[in-house]
């Protein structure tokens, strides 16, 4: 639960001021709205009366259905005002949290990074952030204004009316709808996580029956995978049907609070003014109160049954760490011309225990250009990932003349880029994609990079730096953006540069066109190419057998 | 008109009882709103004369409609929830039902598994929320307006001009709801499609050590998003507050006329004259109730939207013609018979292509290799003979019997099976070699198939688990390991697909040398490949696609 007021906190801090004003303007319109039946209640409740007792004329009319009006359109105007600032900070809050989560997990290690780019790894995490979003619209808010809310009418209710007609309405109510709403919130915690988790499980077992349909029908296990899917989905719905049940519960207990609050209201009234504590038409200020403030307890209850799921997705989005690891002091000027050796590297992927290298050394020097040739599967993406400090090696790297550990994050990715072999662009202008590597591109240095990779034509074509691409960069056939992405990199003018399978989906002579580009844009750079097509190794200086 | 019924085809006729009850029951609770406000009408009045008895059991009458009314909502609630779960269930099985044993072509498994967990439940708000609320709309107000005429003339002709007709209305909601369904896309849709862009991007952010610029872009994003958003909304609830409007002023407006018509002052409206309070109060009551059922409607509106795009891409799914595999893909007894293949005239429809295949015959302890461009039909004649297709002409000879429904499963307990791409499942390795659980030893299996090494670099050996979220094996790696789930299983013929493509020479060799193990073994192999290598190893080679005449 502490995870879940921490989400809270960070909600309500996107736009605390917003928050806090829509919160009170909820207030208003929930007490408007009581105070509209209140006012007309008692209003025809004392004009019957004058009318009975012949003192019409002397009645002031004016006045009260004024106040009628007022409250109906004051209540329509602050319903208004409150959606919009409760949505305008909502909107902030959800930026919040995703921004928070991005912080929380750019500070994992790179190789986990590329995990998280698998399908199922995604939804999971839309998913959390999506439950989270109703911690304030649907939790915070509607409990907040409900507490106000009753604070206020047990004022008024005890001025205008008598105290015991104000107390039952706040007891019964406030009373009442807690220990409805925390039984629901009780019960329905291990359902509504249970539900999520068996629907995260269905739609797993369906994805990796699909996915591996052919090979399910020729092991004779399609029956058996579809009743594994069928168990998932049953689990599901006794969840989904025991949450329903709490639900419907739930509702029948909170309408029968408001039919024994509202009854006993009635009697309260009816003795006051058998007593003459109050007089009729105060009395039935009571009675249309005690109705219309069922308004403030009835929508508690969907929140609450999302109360589990929500603390799940709490605790797995802020369960990404937090800070990244203090890093290593900047180096003193690093030896420029020193570039890349290596000497005596084992390497390892990541998910073996045998080494496919032992005891590899070369070096590429400042202006030179080296490929690495081997089979699919023989490492040279291994090679480059270590070389780039995504997966840590054991001290036999060397970057411009320092051990490649003891860089400091920043000062090695302004030293060395590395473009992996799947490289991501993302949603918007090409401009906003090129300014990830430099944050002030200006239009000469951007087109000199498109010109270098053979793009500036496409771009031109597609309406210059500002055209806009869609997600992860559609818009671009496959070699047109393998091409923006070796452009971005270029703009680093990094000292080194890894490129892995660098010209991967262009033909031999627009391949032929980038590399003598790149190299002519850099031509200080120590350029290593893990490569397996012609241009690439005829393009090299020099060619290391893997 | 169409968008509606693919909604309304998916309500059987056992889950549409269900929908109607709650409906039903749902009115039945509404019917006693009128008896709660005459409750609270007859007790007011009593108070000012002083008949306290009548007090008591206005009151009493109160508690009991309103406890009625509670019970009914509930069951209401829950008739239509098992109504909704029902519909959602039968159409994931009828899904399922179709794609299990359909190679699913043209559609991803991660699209069919959306539909499955993701999608189908978005039916359920608009069936237990919108589809009663559309039939409080039809009857409620109508029924209320019934109650208040008789009473009131002019009161009616209120509700009657603050609602001016439903239909109007309906137009008014109708707007309202759709911006707020656009507006539900594009707050939600757009953030989180912006928050996936960012995550999927991070390595190559944090690579260009662009972690800070990306997070401030993403900030100035959501901020350029939320000013999109909220000139949307600014419109959006116009709409639903002018319903809200109205709605207060009908109330505001009977109240006025019941007091200055109690006073004596607006003496006309009403059939007892003056009005009484009683009458005065029950008005008031009915005023806002007269509005409910709207307001219902309009929060459930997008709820259709919804469920309408879920059940026009069902109807997309369902609409592609059906290529249902042979048999049921289940365990069956092998069928009995030596183990050969032959294929006789057969052809296939490919799209808007006839496809006819050449006669290929294969006896136990041959290799027969397919061989033409790609695209030709190699991969066709695989799954035709793994029975994954059904021919639409010719006759394919299992065993010596009918390759149909009754004799693939049992053919398929005979054969192995090895794809080009192997898709590994989501499993430990153990599992995958022996699916079936039949236990026993594995090394001898492992180093006929050369996969013995592979086995022994996974740091989990046999426990490692594969597939997407586990270790990564490399195509031939992977095309191995199922060679020896070949050897294993005791496979008697063999269907590789392009087996040695994408390797290199040592690679390859390897992957040949396994298959001729299980030659040499007696089992029939029909391979498909461009490998020349492999060619020269066949026992006869049969040309696809090319003007073999």
């Amino acid at each position: 639960m502490r995870q879940l007021w921490r989400v809270l906190r960070l909600l309500w801090s996107a736009r605390p001021g917003g928050m806090w004003r829509g919160a009170i303007l909820s207030v208003v319109v929930l007490v408007m709205g009581a105070a509209l039946l209140g006012l007309s209640g008692w209003f025809i409740t004392a004009t019957g009366m004058a009318g009975l007792a012949g003192v019409g004329i002397a009645f002031d009319v004016f006045r009260p259905s004024a106040g009628v009006r007022m409250l109906a359109l004051g209540r329509a105007a602050a319903r208004y005002a409150e959606r919009l600032l409760t949505h305008d900070a909502t909107l902030s809050a959800l930026a919040v949290l995703r921004l928070d989560l991005l912080k929380r997990l750019s500070a994992r290690p790179l190789a986990e990074l590329r995990q998280l780019r698998g399908g199922v790894a995604l939804t999971r995490i839309t998913a959390d952030v999506d439950a989270l979003d109703g911690v304030a619209l649907r939790l915070a808010l509607p409990i907040a204004a409900a507490l106000l809310t009753h604070g206020f009418a047990f004022l008024m209710l005890w001025w205008l009316v008598t105290l015991p007609v104000a107390l039952t309405v706040t007891a019964g109510y406030l009373g009442g709808a807690g220990v409805i709403l925390y039984r629901v919130g009780r019960r329905g915690f291990g359902p509504s996580s249970r539900a999520e988790a068996a629907g995260q499980e269905m739609r797993r077992a369906a994805i990796g029956l699909f996915r591996g349909q052919r090979d399910l029908i020729l092991q004779g296990r399609m029956p058996a995978a579809r009743a594994a899917l069928t168990g998932a989905e049953t689990e599901a719905r006794a969840a989904h049907d025991l949450l329903d049940r709490l639900d419907a519960r739930a509702g029948l207990a909170l309408a029968t609070l408001v039919a024994l609050v509202t009854t006993a209201v009635m009697l309260l009234a009816l003795h006051a003014v058998q007593s003459g504590a109050a007089q009729p038409a105060a009395a039935a200020i009571g009675v249309f109160a005690a109705l219309a403030l069922a308004e403030t307890v009835m929508p508690l209850r969907r929140g609450l049954a999302e109360l589990g799921r929500m603390r799940d997705a709490a605790e797995r989005v802020l369960s990404q760490p937090e800070t990244v690891v203090a890093a290593p002091k900047a180096l003193q000027a690093p030896d420029t011309a020193a570039g890349l050796r290596v000497q005596g590297l084992t390497l390892t992927r990541p998910d073996r225990v045998k080494p496919l290298v032992e005891g590899l050394s070369f070096v590429v020097a400042i202006g030179e250009t080296v490929a690495i040739r081997g089979e699919s599967g023989s490492g040279k993406s291994t090679l480059l990932d270590v070389l780039a400090r995504v997966t840590p090696s054991d001290g036999a790297v060397h970057l411009l003349g320092q051990r490649l550990e003891d860089y400091p994050e920043d000062q090695l990715r302004r030293l060395l880029t590395l473009v992996p072999q799947r490289s991501a662009l993302m949603g918007g202008t090409i401009r906003q994609n090129l300014a990830l590597a430099r944050a002030d591109v200006s239009d000469d240095a951007a087109w000199q990079v498109l010109r270098a990779v053979a793009l500036d034509g496409v771009i031109a074509e597609r309406g210059g730096l500002e055209a806009m691409l869609g997600e992860g960069g559609a818009g671009l056939s496959g070699g047109e953006a393998r091409r923006l992405v070796l452009a971005r990199a270029l703009l680093r003018r990094p000292a080194v540069l890894l490129l892995d399978e660098a010209t991967e989906g262009l033909d031999d002579v627009t391949a032929r066109k980038v590399l003598s580009g790149i190299r002519e844009t850099l031509p200080e750079v120590a350029l290593l190419l893990a490569a397996h097509r012609h241009a690439e190794l005829e393009f090299a200086d020099r060619i290391i057998q893997l | 008109m169409s968008r509606t019924s693919a909604l309304s085809r998916l309500v059987a006729p056992a889950a549409a009882r269900h929908l109607r009850l709650s409906s039903g029951l749902g009115l039945a609770a509404g019917l006693l709103w009128p008896v709660q406000a005459g409750a609270i009408a007859w007790a007011i009045p009593a108070w000012i004369d002083g008949r306290w008895a009548a007090g008591l059991w206005a009151a009493a009458l109160f508690l009991g409609a309103a406890l009625i009314r509670a019970g009914l909502e509930a069951l209401a609630a829950r008739r239509a929830y098992r109504g909704a779960d029902m519909v959602i269930t039968e159409a994931r099985g009828a899904l399922l039902d179709r794609e299990v044993v359909q190679l699913s072509g043209g559609v991803s498994s991660a699209a069919l598994g959306a539909m499955v967990a993701q999608k189908l439940p978005l039916l359920s708000p608009y069936l237990t929320r919108y589809q009663t609320a559309m039939v409080r709309v039809m009857v409620l107000p109508l029924l209320y307006l019934c109650l208040v005429f008789p009473v009131s003339w002019a009161a009616g002709l209120v509700l009657l001009v603050a609602g001016p007709l439903i239909p109007v209305f309906m137009a008014l909601v109708g707007m309202a709801a759709k911006e707020a369904s656009d507006r539900q896309m594009a707050e939600i849709g757009d953030m989180n499609a912006l928050l996936i862009d960012n995550i999927a991007a991070l390595p190559d952010i944090r690579l260009l050590n662009a972690t800070e610029r990306a997070r401030t872009d993403f900030a100035a994003r959501a901020e350029a998003l939320k000013t999109r958003t909220m000139a949307v909304l600014r419109v959006a609830f116009l709409s639903s507050t002018v319903l809200e409007l109205f709605a207060a002023l009908g109330v505001a407006m009977v109240a006025v006329y019941v007091g200055f018509s109690l006073l004596g002052e607006i003496p006309f409206g009403a059939y007892a004259t003056p009005l009484t309070l009683g009458q005065g109060l029950f008005l008031l009551l009915m005023a806002p109730e007269y509005f409910q059922p709207l307001r219902d409607l309009a929060a459930a509106w997008h709820d259709r939207a919804a469920a309408q795009s879920v059940a026009d891409e069902l109807e997309t799914l369902a609409a592609r013609p059906a290529e249902p595999i042979l048999g049921t893909g289940g365990l069956a007894e092998a069928i009995p018979g030596p183990a050969t293949l032959a294929m006789t005239s057969v052809a296939v429809q490919r799209g808007t292509r006839r496809l006819a295949l050449p006669e290929i015959t294969l006896q136990p302890g041959e290799m027969v290799v397919l061989a033409g461009p790609s695209g030709a039909g190699k991969s066709t004649a695989l799954d035709l003979a793994a029975g994954l297709l059904r021919a639409g002409e010719g006759e394919i000879m299992v065993a010596g019997q009918v390759l149909d429904g009754l004799t693939a499963d049992g053919w398929r307990a005979r054969i192995a099976y090895i794809p080009q791409a192997v898709r590994m499942p989501d499993a430990p390795l153990r599992d995958i070699l022996d699916p079936h659980g039949r236990g026993g030893d594995m090394t001898a299996a492992l180093q006929a198939a050369r996969a013995d090494h592979v086995v022994a670099a996974l740091p989990e050996g046999l426990d490692t688990r594969l597939g997407e979220t586990g270790a990564g094996v490399s195509g031939g790696e992977a095309r191995r390991l199922l060679l020896a789930r070949a050897f294993l299983a005791g496979a008697e013929v063999i269907l590789a697909d392009e087996p040695t493509a994408d390797l290199d020479h040592a690679t390859a060799r390897q992957v040949i040398d396994a298959l001729a193990a299980l030659k040499g073994q007696g089992a029939a192999l029909l391979v498909a490949t461009h490998d020349p290598e492999l060619m020269h190893r066949a026992d006869r080679v049969v040309r696809i696609g090319e003007d073999a005449a």
